[in-house]
């Protein structure tokens, strides 16, 4: 099945730029590019390489990927923005977050455009959730992210099911206001209650996910504690710091 | 009313606290900006070294029991007052920082993509010649 490049309703061709925040992505990053060069050829892309240890900058060197590299370490927050930075002043009409372990398929790529290229919605987020595909996730987190979803609903009144997806697009417009406002830290959660708080629609679709590919993702209980202390009040700050608006 | 010998020893601290600081901004290794709060507070105190009774005034507002205990409330206060301003400057430089390095990768980026089709035209007229 061949999707047409996207097209939006001025009639223009479309600029999708997709960013790729990676830190220590050696083992997965190749294989992600080649993927989105043969399953989404319209699409632009940006590895923002966040200070990596291994060799994912000279991986992205030698294949002659499209990549920019922190000089020092940010973060997925700062380094997510970066690429937001990257795509509002190179004028793209839609970005797309991908996570740089391989564990979002590509293939969904066109279906999170789609409710933006129809003007359904300015931010589009792939649920695992949804049609409960692919890898669910342990018991103890699918908990909590279902708590901070109650949470988002509570402070927001949008309910968002996979608040921890980091594989999502936004319009022109959140571009230009992630490039100046985007959360640190644990940014996900906390960037959907910015995007309800500057008056963006928002519209989860299922995908499936994998299992992050390569790296070893931290299950250690004080860890998540901690994040799921810190994700809470940076909601609720979020929500405060914006007052009553709707 | 403070005793004369902890008096005595606290104004040749103050003494100390304001050379170390006209010796910390000659130096500029303190900005005026940052270093106005600390020079407020040694002015406080020492106004309270020199006139106890300003000391026994705010003692009785706020009902506290001795001078002395007034002198380490206010002290302990300008403490947590400057270590709140240095956690927020520390912040501020933060998203200073993350700006910075958001726009030097950008612009790394774009020397690098520039140097590439230069260096790929500069081959492209060896073929010619």
């Amino acid at each position: 099945m061949h999707h047409a490049i996207p097209i939006g309703r001025s009639g223009q061709r479309m600029k999708i730029l997709v960013i790729i925040p990676a830190y220590n992505e050696a083992e997965n990053i190749e294989n992600l590019i080649n993927n989105i060069n043969e399953l989404c050829p319209y699409v632009d892309y940006l590895v923002v390489n966040d200070c990596s240890e291994d060799d994912t900058e000279e991986i992205l060197h030698r294949i002659g990927a499209s990549y920019m590299s922190n000089p020092v370490n940010l973060g997925i927050g700062g380094t997510v923005q970066g690429g937001y930075v990257y795509a509002n002043k190179m004028g793209y009409d839609i970005a797309i977050q991908v996570d740089g372990d391989g564990q979002h398929d590509i293939s969904y790529l066109k279906n999170l455009i789609e409710p933006i290229e129809n003007e359904e919605a300015d931010i589009v987020i792939g649920s695992r959730f949804i049609e409960k595909q692919g890898f669910q996730s342990s018991a103890g987190r699918r908990f909590g992210i279902s708590f901070l979803s109650e949470l988002i609903k509570v402070c927001t009144g949008i309910k968002v099911k996979d608040v921890t997806s980091g594989f999502r697009a936004v319009n022109r417009e959140f571009i230009k206001i992630y490039a100046n406002d985007y959360p640190q830290d644990y940014p996900e959660p906390e960037a959907i209650v910015a995007g309800v708080m500057y008056g963006g629609r928002i519209k989860e679709i299922p995908v499936k996910m994998g299992e992050s590919a390569g790296g070893t993702s931290s299950i250690n209980l004080w860890k998540s504690v901690y994040y799921m202390i810190k994700v809470s009040l940076a909601i609720i700050i979020r929500r405060i710091s914006f007052g009553i608006r709707r | 009313m403070l005793p004369v010998v902890l008096r005595t020893t606290l104004i040749i601290g103050m003494f100390c606290y304001f050379i170390l600081l006209l010796v910390f901004l000659k130096k500029k290794a303190l900005l005026l900006k940052y270093a106005l709060l600390w020079i407020v507070a040694g002015v406080f105190l020492v106004l309270m070294v020199i006139f106890p009774d300003l000391l026994t005034w705010i003692k009785e507002i706020f009902g506290m029991v001795s001078n002395m205990n007034a002198l380490f409330v206010m002290v302990l206060g300008f403490v947590v007052m400057i270590l709140m301003a240095l956690t927020s400057i520390a912040s501020r430089q933060a998203v200073r920082i993350r700006t910075l390095v958001q726009t030097n990768a950008i612009l790394e980026k774009r020397v690098r993509d520039l140097e590439k089709t230069k260096s790929s035209n500069n081959a492209n007229d060896m073929e010619i010649y």
